[in-house]
């Protein structure tokens, strides 16, 4: 297991790209930030485990995941959010892609600490299945123990938009493209929100290069 | 030969039969509407037409051009030059108009044989073609149709028309949701694409459109079949009447 901590008023940005079975802890000091993707595209069998802990006041986290699977991939994600202080704010935008027989997993924890007042954090699971036999399951576990506090998950999983796709085929595009299209739309908001621009153009192209 | 030549046609949707043998012919440089009942089978047609997965045609035949039109995928039908303006145009969130619009026009020139337009040219055409519809330039930065008013998703479907220039579009009720401005904008712009090449199939309920854009033939589809036709003149007849007096002659 890996261990970072995040001082105070520091701003942190990370990408793994295909780090499969990535281990991590981030502890945030006091007005620091952290912006976390995770980003696994390669398929393959693996478990990530993801910790963060606000250990002070007024932190930010931001979690972006996406995994891509086909065939017989198997992948859990496991992110653990706890706020031992209150004041900050997580939100989590875990995204899954299953094709083939691939079976995905994420485990979402949040933990609200008894006197960690003022917290908010959000999580959110979409899920988009491209094949009847790919399996995806969503698992929340949230213990909140402060009272004045703004917590919410979602999850959904659906299919790509058939609609959708014969109106761009209307529009002459081929049924590759128009699911390449719709693909890359529903991937866009987990890679949009890197600020770094090479990072992220460098990314959008290997996504399509995967996804062709 | 005709632009388009149904012949016979019967189509249904999980195995129940809307068109019951439909048969049209239409010349370049006409305009066809095309009226009825709810229900009737006029959106079927459109779809059967464009080749939506979703119905089965269990008999007749579709030539555009003398070309058999019910063997090709619905995106070579397109680029043949089939266009329908849908009853329900889709939101695709996260597509982005421009890209959207950027992707179908290229795919369309290279069926032809053309070159991509430079980003130059693709923008000016973009801008000329939405003031031709009265499409404001903000929604060319939105999603798909996404967040678009009913009159928006109208206009865009016609401004669509005017990019990729069909030689057959199908306007499956385009005027509702239309405001009496919006319609007369529409109609111009859907006029000033007419040429002798190429021709439209309006899909209506309502005789104002055709005031506008004035057909040359309208047809009744009434229980899966073309019931009658006649000229321009049928229109306010129907209008008058109603379709009860055609289903019991
Ligand atoms: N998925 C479906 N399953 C069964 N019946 C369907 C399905 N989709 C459409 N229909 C039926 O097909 C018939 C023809 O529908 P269509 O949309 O072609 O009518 P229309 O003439 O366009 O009507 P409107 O004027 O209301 O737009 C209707 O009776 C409709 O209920
Ligand atoms: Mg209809």
């Amino acid at each position: 297991m890996v261990k970072h901590t995040i001082t105070q008023g520091q701003i942190v940005e990370e990408v793994y790209l295909n780090q499969s079975n990535l281990d991590i802890t981030f502890t945030q000091q006091e007005g620091s930030t952290l912006r976390l993707f995770v980003v696994d595209i390669q398929g393959g069998q693996y478990a990530n485990h993801i910790v963060v802990e606000q250990a002070a006041t007024d932190c930010t986290t931001e979690i972006y995941h996406l995994a891509y699977l086909t065939d017989n991939d198997k992948a859990t994600t496991h992110t653990n959010v706890r706020h031992l202080v209150g004041g900050g704010t997580s939100n989590q935008l875990i995204k899954f892609i299953l094709g083939g027989k691939a079976k995905g997993e994420f485990l979402g924890e949040l933990y609200i600490a008894p006197d960690a007042q003022k917290t908010e954090a959000h999580q959110t699971n979409r899920n988009l299945l491209l094949s009847s036999t790919a399996e995806v399951r969503t698992r929340p576990q949230l213990e909140i123990y402060a009272d004045d506090v703004k917590a919410t998950h979602g999850a959904s999983t659906g299919q790509m938009d058939e609609s959708a796709l014969f109106y761009m085929q209307q529009r002459c595009l081929d049924e590759n493209t128009a699911r390449r299209l719709l693909l890359g739309a529903f991937m866009k908001d987990v890679i949009e929100p890197i600020s770094d621009q090479n990072k992220r153009e460098e990314l959008l192209e290997t996504i399509d290069r995967i996804i062709q | 030969m005709n632009l388009l030549e149904i012949k016979d046609l019967h189509a249904s949707i999980a195995g129940k039969e809307i068109l019951r043998g439909v048969n049209l012919s239409v010349e370049a440089g006409t305009v066809h509407a095309i009226m009825g009942p709810n229900g009737a089978g006029k959106s079927t047609l459109s779809a059967v037409l464009t080749g939506n997965p979703l119905y089965e045609v269990t008999a007749g035949e579709i030539y555009l051009r003398g070309k058999n039109l019910l063997t090709m995928p619905p995106e070579q039908r397109a680029r043949e030059g089939v266009f329908l303006s849908f009853q329900y145009p889709v939101e695709i969130p996260g597509v982005s108009m421009v890209n959207f619009m950027r992707t179908a026009l290229n795919e369309k020139r290279q069926y032809q044989g053309l070159q991509p337009l430079s980003s130059t040219e693709f923008l000016r055409l973009m801008r000329d073609k939405r003031k031709l519809v009265g499409l404001a330039d903000k929604l060319q930065n939105r999603s798909v149709n996404e967040g678009f008013s009913g009159g928006e998703k109208k206009k865009n479907e016609i401004f669509q028309m005017a990019m990729l220039e069909p030689c057959l579009s199908i306007l499956d009720e385009t005027d509702s949701g239309l405001d009496i401005d919006a319609l007369r904008i529409v109609a111009e712009g859907v006029n000033q694409l007419r040429t002798a090449d190429n021709a439209s199939i309006v899909i209506t309920h309502y005789q104002r459109l055709l005031d506008y854009i004035v057909p040359d033939y309208v047809h009744v589809l009434a229980d899966g079949q073309i019931v009658k036709t006649g000229g321009k003149e049928l229109a306010l007849e129907l209008e008058d009447k109603g379709y009860e007096w055609l289903s019991t002659q």
